[in-house]
């Protein structure tokens, strides 16, 4: 789906922001990119889609090079939300919103309608469908944007701080909207520093630092790497943190969210208690 | 563009008025060698004072302009010797001497006066400026802020320019078509969240001053702005240059 | 130090009221953290402090605000701004000079300060915000967490006794985030300025703050020290707020009847009650 290939990026300056990068992302992943300000995470982010071009090496996104393929057509395969929504809405109404990328693809009128709508249900706004975008709440005018992404059907899509601005429930739909389409089987890219929205979302984790990959797998076991973390002057989630403290004791080796701990809670303290009344 | 870029160079140290009276210097002087003499200087400047990268992009906007500004100009001039036709066949666009000299001299001047006021705005900081607005040209502060801030934002509104572009382009826009017709339509999805968050810009920039007294009376001055030793070296620099390039040229 | 009594605003146009009877007192020294869902009022509420509402934003002002003794209605922005500083969400659209102390500069030029108190005040709000070193930076060129700092260096220039804070980590990384809170604790700890912060970020604020203020459409749902507020978590969860993780774990177990102390807030707190919890004691703490 996605194959980077030692990649790297400078600036007519000639300061290096991307060293070398190998990254490999199949079809249907759901991929947390992680790091500090100014680590190159961004960046690599928008080679994805041909916003920046790489200086060195190879990208390919669904059987295209990036490096050498016009954004425009890139759009069709790969889809980007970004984190202000207002950076984008121009339209009168929502609907002419949500339509103005499938126009960009040149899709024919008679298909349009549809694939608005059915854009618009999927985030649940196919009510303000002739409301100005303008008049819309912060959250709601962030599903716009997402309606409109979604209706080009790209197979990938990348998110940029998706929750960053936002309460919580907000974020929340958001992101369950996202989850949905990855068990539809569509590849979902993330770009965050909410280590408690990776941990619930991410399958696998890559930490870049200083343009570099510092760490690529699971995320359980990226999570954990506390050291790795560090540098990159981030912490574990909460959860992981306190179930470490605990695994020299033995408790909450494969805990990883609050259910998780709460049950193996309940159930040690049941077997306790059972042990000392049987 | 016009970003204030921090150095200690010789020219950063010097009045905001010295740095404006040799803007206004240039104008003064007509003979194409001389100006040609000064906008060097403008580059030598420019580079003493660190600058020279973001000059330099500059000239060549203003070079692009001023060649566009010959062409207009030098198929009108009639007197003097004549150089050559630009259509030598039919005898068409007539170029002569005085008329290359002419529009040699528009030209240049155009170049070298208008660099000068980027170096004058990279090299001083907005403030200063202000001071010199108000006490030295007795500009109500009000107009004098809003100038100074109207050209301090352009940085951030291309900034977010360059967003709100890449937003768009990332739904598949693109901006080559051939008809000028459509090449205004094809601005619009990129004029109109620029100017919506400009405004929501300027709204949180303005409450901002607000809530620190801006406009509530009468003002004090942190920064001094007064003429030292330099700034008097450069004024004796540029009369003479003046006077030099009058009597000689 | 802040008394409000019975505000209710509406914005131009607007039929709903954007604040609905809020009735507020904050002493001298607190560490307020005021949290809830978008739109119920929290920013609107900020502006209420400073007095941009009633001043500067139009609309229908009912009550009393009243900050340092001076009511809100009848003191305007300039006069308040020596007892209140204000800091808001988006670091580029707060700073208006080139350079960095020239920014601190600026509110002080405003009021008419003389200029050998302004260096010394630069001088003193750059120490207090730990960013002496970047004094004759230029401002452009800083990232979004020192041009944060350099907002709260302005703000607190007028040496105001309350510094009011709208979502100023929202566009930081957690880093930057850290290190706002951290001067703002020094700020509280040392100077003894009150600070009243506006977050969603309430992982970090509730290891901050220590009184929490839930605001949901426009009135205040929940006041009060931030363990006893937290502990409200079925109020919290219905209105959308989502406490720390850690929390929320202990919470649960709170109402399984396996805890019965305060609840935590940080990891370090739950270790130590989760091990007795462990051990089948159920005080915690």
């Amino acid at each position: 789906m996605i194959e980077i290939n030692n990649l790297s990026y400078q600036y007519n300056n000639g300061s290096k922001v991307l060293k070398n990068i190998n990254i490999n992302i199949k079809s249907g992943e759901f991929v947390a990119i992680i790091g500090q300000n100014g680590s190159g995470k961004t960046t690599l982010m928008k080679h994805l889609n041909g916003l920046l071009k790489a200086t060195d090496g190879k990208i390919t996104v669904c059987g295209m090079d990036a490096s050498k393929t016009k954004t425009s057509i890139l759009a069709s395969k790969i889809g980007f939300l970004f984190q202000n929504p207002d950076h984008q809405i121009f339209c009168s109404n929502v609907f002419d919103e949500i339509a103005f990328g499938l126009k960009n693809l040149e899709v024919p009128r008679s298909d349009i309608e549809s694939l608005v709508n059915e854009a618009a249900i999927k985030v649940g706004i196919e009510m303000y469908m002739h409301t100005d975008p303008f008049s819309l709440s912060k959250g709601q005018r962030q599903r716009v944007a997402l309606a409109s992404v979604l209706a080009m059907g790209t197979e990938v899509l990348v998110l940029d701080e998706p929750t960053t601005g936002q309460d919580y429930s907000e974020g929340l739909e958001i992101m369950e909207i996202v989850k949905e389409l990855n068990l539809q089987g569509i590849t979902i890219i993330m770009v965050t520093h909410d280590m408690e929205l990776v941990a619930l979302y991410a399958k696998r984790v890559i930490i870049i630092k200083d343009g570099t990959v510092l760490e690529d797998g699971p995320t359980e076991e990226i999570l954990a790497k506390e050291e790795s973390l560090a540098l990159s002057c981030l912490k574990p989630p909460q959860i992981y943190s306190l179930a470490k403290k605990f695994h020299k004791q033995g408790f909450f080796k494969d805990s990883y969210t609050v259910e998780d701990m709460f049950d193996e809670i309940i159930c040690y303290l049941e077997g306790e208690r059972d042990a000392s009344n049987g | 563009m016009v970003e204030y870029i921090q150095s200690d160079s010789l020219f950063h140290k010097l009045n905001p008025i010295t740095k404006l009276l040799w803007t206004f210097a240039v104008l003064i002087l007509n003979d194409p060698i001389a100006i040609f003499v000064i906008l060097f200087s403008n580059l030598l400047i420019a580079s003493v004072s660190g600058i020279i990268k973001q000059i330099l992009p500059v000239i060549k906007a203003l070079f692009i302009f001023s060649f566009i500004l010959i062409l207009c100009q030098i198929f009108f001039v009639n007197e003097g010797k004549t150089l050559f036709y630009a259509i030598p066949y039919f005898n068409l666009g007539k170029v002569t001497d005085i008329g290359l000299d002419m529009s040699l001299v528009m030209s240049f001047r155009m170049v070298a006066t208008v660099s000068t006021i980027p170096i004058l705005m990279m090299t001083t900081p907005m403030t200063d400026m202000v001071v010199v607005l108000v006490e030295k040209l007795k500009i109500p502060f009000k107009y004098a802020f809003m100038f100074i801030t109207a050209l301090r934002f352009i940085p951030t509104f291309m900034g977010e320019m360059e967003q709100i572009l890449q937003a768009q382009m990332s739904r598949g826009y693109h901006s080559d078509t051939k008809n000028p017709f459509k090449k205004l339509i094809i601005i619009i999805p990129l004029a109109i969240p620029l100017l919506v968050s400009s405004i929501k810009k300027i709204e949180k920039m303005a409450i901002s001053m607000e809530v620190r007294g801006f406009a509530s009376g009468p003002r004090s001055n942190y920064r001094k702005v007064s003429m030292n030793t330099y700034d008097y070296y450069a004024i004796s620099v540029f009369i003479i240059i003046i006077i030099g390039s009058l009597l000689f040229l | 130090m802040i008394n409000i009594q019975g505000l209710s605003f509406y914005y131009n146009d607007s039929k709903e009221p954007a604040l609905d009877n809020i009735n507020l007192n904050i002493n001298v020294g607190e560490f307020v953290g005021v949290i809830g869902p978008t739109g119920a009022g929290k920013s609107t509420l900020t502006l209420c402090f400073n007095g941009v509402i009633p001043h500067f934003q139009r609309g229908d002002f009912y009550g009393e605000v009243k900050v340092d003794d001076k009511d809100t209605v009848e003191t305007d922005c300039a006069r308040l701004a020596y007892s209140v500083g204000s800091v808001f969400q988006d670091p580029e659209a707060q700073i208006v000079s080139s350079i960095v102390e020239d920014e601190i500069a600026f509110g002080l030029e405003n009021l008419n300060i003389p200029r050998e108190e302004i260096s010394t005040r630069i001088k003193e709000s750059l120490e207090m915000t730990g960013i002496s070193d970047l004094r004759h930076s230029s401002t452009t060129q800083l990232s979004g967490g020192q041009k944060q700092r350099v907002a709260i260096a302005s703000a607190i220039a007028l040496r105001p006794k309350v510094l009011v804070l709208d979502e100023p980590t929202s566009e930081l990384d957690p880093q930057g985030s850290q290190d706002i809170f951290n001067i703002l604790k020094r700020l509280n700890d040392v100077y003894k300025i009150t600070i009243i912060v506006v977050e969603q970020k309430i992982q970090l604020l509730t290891e901050y703050c220590n009184r929490l203020v839930v605001m949901n459409k426009g009135t205040i749902i929940l006041d009060g020290p931030i363990r006893t507020v937290l502990g409200k978590q079925e109020i919290l969860e219905k209105i959308g707020v989502h406490c720390s993780p850690v929390t929320h774990l202990v919470y649960m177990l709170k109402k399984q009847g396996l805890y019965q102390g305060e609840l935590p807030i940080n990891v370090e707190e739950s270790y130590i009650l989760l091990n007795n919890v462990l051990r089948g004691i159920k005080d915690g703490v």
